[in-house]
């Protein structure tokens, strides 16, 4: 495959499961605006911003001025992720930048998942937000994963186990790992024990679409260390540390089947030892974002690596190295 | 009628014609001029026999029918980004295509006169094109001045004696062809890299699923195996032991057919390439693949000459490839179209067609040209300057519809600025009558009306034959009255029937 073509695949992933990602997140944040105490939605708004990397909001001095606080700003905060354009997190940008890695893969993507494709996309850029927002705030960000679980559906559908498929999964997973282990290692942080607001770990739970089947496995008495373990180390949970790495393992092993024998590609090793350190050193019942060992800093810094890695390795690698023997 | 017309069961057009005319029923509006030859009536506003079952259709339509059909064949466009892009001041922006839902159709005998006067003028320009590139007579000969072709910035002194192979230097042609009441006349040659062959496939898919019934009943002739030819044209310019791996070449997704290059490849199953996908290696061309580089055979490029290759055309080019021209030349691979092809279609050039058709086949052109002043020349210079109101004066160069200027259209000042330029630089223009075009039957504002229309029919070359598909890129003059049918400038398309019997089946007497 071309490796433009696989690069594109690998970022139009990336973006749409950023979009999901961002989507889920202001569901949840919109969905609680309701009845949860403004402090706790507050550090919500805190969560969303760290999460993707932006810098916070100041927190609120007390309650009254969170209530306010609030009131007034719910709409714009949301609006910063859906539809402002200068956020490169906001899901109208991330929708845009898959639609251009989209354009360029026409060739490669079945006529319906790309006519899918953009219709969401038209739906997303001719939204009226304010609209929306007064119909429900959290609707908008459910119809946007309405949308990308029909894409989703149609490209489970259409498209081939080809490259162009597996550079294309690969993306959405190396993106759910990273978002995923920044998600566990902010409310580690931030739902600690102490004064102040916390952060409930149901919702994590429920944000990580994992909180039924941990009711059904475990309890409906959600325990810190429980959750995040669950989280961790759980094959069943789509959004598990462990779902994703293991998809990443095995969508190497098809893109490199060379390398799925031996010598082993450096993006599969990789994934191969991220697999290891997801099951055995985070695999615990407590796994500490505060231990001596930074594990979910290492993690990212490794799934961060592994991005690198697969671009130097198929997309980015130098001409003397490609020439056939 | 009633609303399962356009329902899945079938779209109720096809049935039984019925008595209608123009300026009745659904063309009420619908004004015949004998100025204009008329694609659907005679000048008496009688309707031609090739169009009797699609005017009986539309005229059993109501207009809110006729508006559900338009629209759905438009949201298809919209939906599956069927697009252009325009160059702005600022930025670039992308457009959906406007598409009309009435086809033009045209009959066998009409389709065989313009197929046959296609095929000796491609003919005629690769025997030209060879011959300027190599020997000369017809330079030496004075059927063309040499001049006019060897000072033409078209013109690439690196072509001289390169071997093409086959001798095909033009694979794939536009030809752009328009109607009079003298007949059809070819209007301009593209001989580079002509667009607009995606268009015409995506308007015939449109269409059809929209009249399915009066599609079938009327005996259209498919163009859907466009792709398979192109693929089996490029692929006969070579030799090969195993499939020969084929790439597109696109400037990029920033170029105003980026829609077109992406629909080929893929139809092709080729693979569309930018410049910074490929890599010349010992006078080889690789592509840069996952599993690393594999050998490119054949390349249908659609990128200038100008940025095909740095190393020896436009140094400043990010498009094109480094040594790609060396690989040509040593034979390791097929361009297509060759480069330097862009010396035949140059607008000055084109006056002087009828006179290469005679001199290399010996024969009578098929296809009329239309009148053409040379500013090159002092005479059509004085002449153009003395009309410019009545002309339309064109770049040698230009294309889209840019840099033209359309007489009748046109202020004084415009004129009078467009003079200077012509005086400034003669060489750069030529001016050609305005033409009457003639117009075909087209659902705008809610009711049929006639506007202008050209056609772009696609040919291509191959090592033992010609292909033409049956059908062309109809384009559009959308705006009334207007006269350009460019999509930059306002044009659209429509599809293009062309019927397999010289009448159409099963049409009962009106």
């Amino acid at each position: 495959m071309l490796a433009r073509a696989a690069a594109d695949f690998y970022w139009m992933g990336r973006y749409l499961e950023r979009t999901e990602q961002t989507a889920r997140l202001l569901e949840y944040q919109l969905e609680r605006l309701v009845d949860t105490p403004a402090e706790e939605v507050a550090l919500g708004w805190r969560v969303l911003y760290k999460t993707f990397g932006h810098p916070a909001p100041p927190l609120p001095n007390d309650a009254d001025e969170a209530e306010v606080f609030l009131i007034a700003d719910a709409y714009t905060l949301a609006g910063t992720f859906v539809e402002d354009d200068t956020n490169s997190n906001s899901m109208i940008s991330c929708w845009s930048l898959a639609r251009e890695n989209a354009k360029q893969l026409r060739p490669w993507l079945p006529v319906r998942v790309w006519t899918c494709f953009n219709q969401g996309f038209m739906w997303i850029r001719d939204c009226d937000f304010s609209r929306a927002w007064a119909e429900g705030p959290a609707a908008l960000a459910l119809e946007a994963i309405d949308w990308l679980r029909l894409l989703a559906g149609v490209v489970d559908a259409m498209m081939a186990r080809d490259d162009a498929w597996r550079f294309l999964e690969l993306g959405r997973f190396v993106e759910r790992l990273q978002h995923q282990t920044v998600l566990l290692d902010t409310w580690a942080r931030l739902g600690q024990p102490g004064e102040g607001p916390r952060l409930s770990w149901s919702d994590l739970l429920r944000v990580s679409r994992a909180y039924e089947l941990y009711r059904r496995r475990r309890s409906i008495l959600v325990r810190r260390e429980s959750a995040l373990a669950f989280l961790v180390r759980n094959p069943e949970v789509p959004r598990s540390l462990r779902f994703a790495v293991h998809r990443i393992e095995r969508l190497l092993s098809g893109i490199d089947p060379k390398g799925a024998r031996y010598p082993l590609a450096a993006p599969h090793r990789l994934a191969i030892r991220l697999a290891a350190t997801v099951e055995m050193e985070l695999g615990g019942d407590d796994p500490d974002p505060e231990g001596e060992d930074g594990s979910f800093s290492d993690l990212l810094r490794d799934a961060r690596k592994l991005h690198d890695l697969v671009m130097a390795s198929y997309v980015n690698y130098p001409v003397e190295r490609g020439l056939p023997a | 009628m009633t609303a399962s017309r356009f329902g899945s069961s079938g779209d109720g057009f096809g049935d039984a014609p019925r008595a209608c005319s123009a300026g009745s029923g659904a063309f009420a509006d619908y004004e015949v001029q004998e100025r204009f030859y008329d694609e659907l009536f005679r000048p008496d506003g009688t309707v031609r026999e090739a169009c009797r079952q699609l005017v009986a259709s539309l005229s059993a339509a109501t207009p809110e029918e006729l508006s559900t059909l338009q629209e759905g064949v438009a949201r298809r466009f919209i939906h599956e980004g069927i697009t252009f892009t325009v160059l702005g001041a600022t930025k670039m922006s992308e457009h959906i295509i406007p598409i009309d839902c009435v086809p033009r159709v045209l009959t066998a005998a009409e389709w065989d006169h313009i197929d046959r006067g296609l095929r000796q003028r491609l003919t005629a320009m690769n025997l030209f094109l060879r011959d300027i590139y190599n020997e000369g007579r017809s330079l030496r000969d004075g059927i063309v001045p040499a001049d006019l072709v060897l000072g033409c910035p078209q013109y690439r002194v690196e072509m001289r004696g390169v071997k093409v192979p086959h001798d095909v230097y033009v694979a794939v042609c536009g030809t752009d062809i328009v109607r009079t009441n003298e007949g059809f006349a070819v209007l301009e040659d593209n001989l580079r890299v002509p667009s607009g062959v995606s268009y015409m496939l995506a308007c015939r898919a449109a269409i059809k699923q929209a009249f399915p019934r009066l599609y079938r009943a009327q005996g259209v002739q498919e163009i859907a195996q466009y792709p398979e030819s192109l693929y089996a044209t490029l692929t006969s310019l070579g030799s090969w032991s195993g499939d020969p791996r084929v790439a597109v070449l696109t400037p990029g997704h920033y170029n105003s057919a980026y829609y077109e290059h992406a629909f080929l490849a893929g139809e092709m199953g080729a693979e569309l390439v930018e410049g910074r996908d490929l890599v010349v290696h010992d006078a080889v061309v690789y592509v840069r693949t996952v599993s690393g580089l594999k050998r490119i055979d054949v390349i249908y490029r659609r990128v200038d000459d100008d940025f095909l290759d740095p190393v020896v055309f436009r140094e400043d080019s990010l498009l094109g490839v480094p040594g790609l021209f060396n690989a040509y030349r040593t034979g390791n691979v097929v361009i297509a179209n060759a480069p330097g092809t862009g010396v035949a279609d140059d607008k000055a050039l084109y006056s002087y067609v009828p006179r290469i058709i005679r001199y290399f086949l010996d024969e009578d052109p098929i296809l009329a040209n239309v009148e053409t002043h040379l500013c090159r020349e002092s005479d059509g210079l004085a002449y153009t300057l003395a009309n410019l109101e009545n002309l339309v004066v064109k770049e040698v160069g230009g294309s889209g519809g840019y840099g033209m200027m359309v007489g009748p259209h046109s202020t004084a000042s415009e004129r009078e600025a467009y003079a200077d330029r012509l005086r400034a630089d003669p060489t750069n223009f030529i001016s050609q009558p305005v033409l009457d075009l003639s117009r075909a039957g087209c659902f705008v504002d809610g009711r049929l009306e006639p506007r202008h229309v050209d056609v772009r029919p696609f040919v291509l070359r191959g090592r033992d034959d010609i292909r033409i598909a049956p059908g062309g890129l109809c384009r559009v003059a959308l705006r009334k009255g207007g006269l350009v049918v460019n999509s930059s400038q306002g044009g659209g398309c429509k599809d293009l029937w062309i019927l397999r019997d010289q009448h159409p089946r099963d049409a009962p007497e009106m």
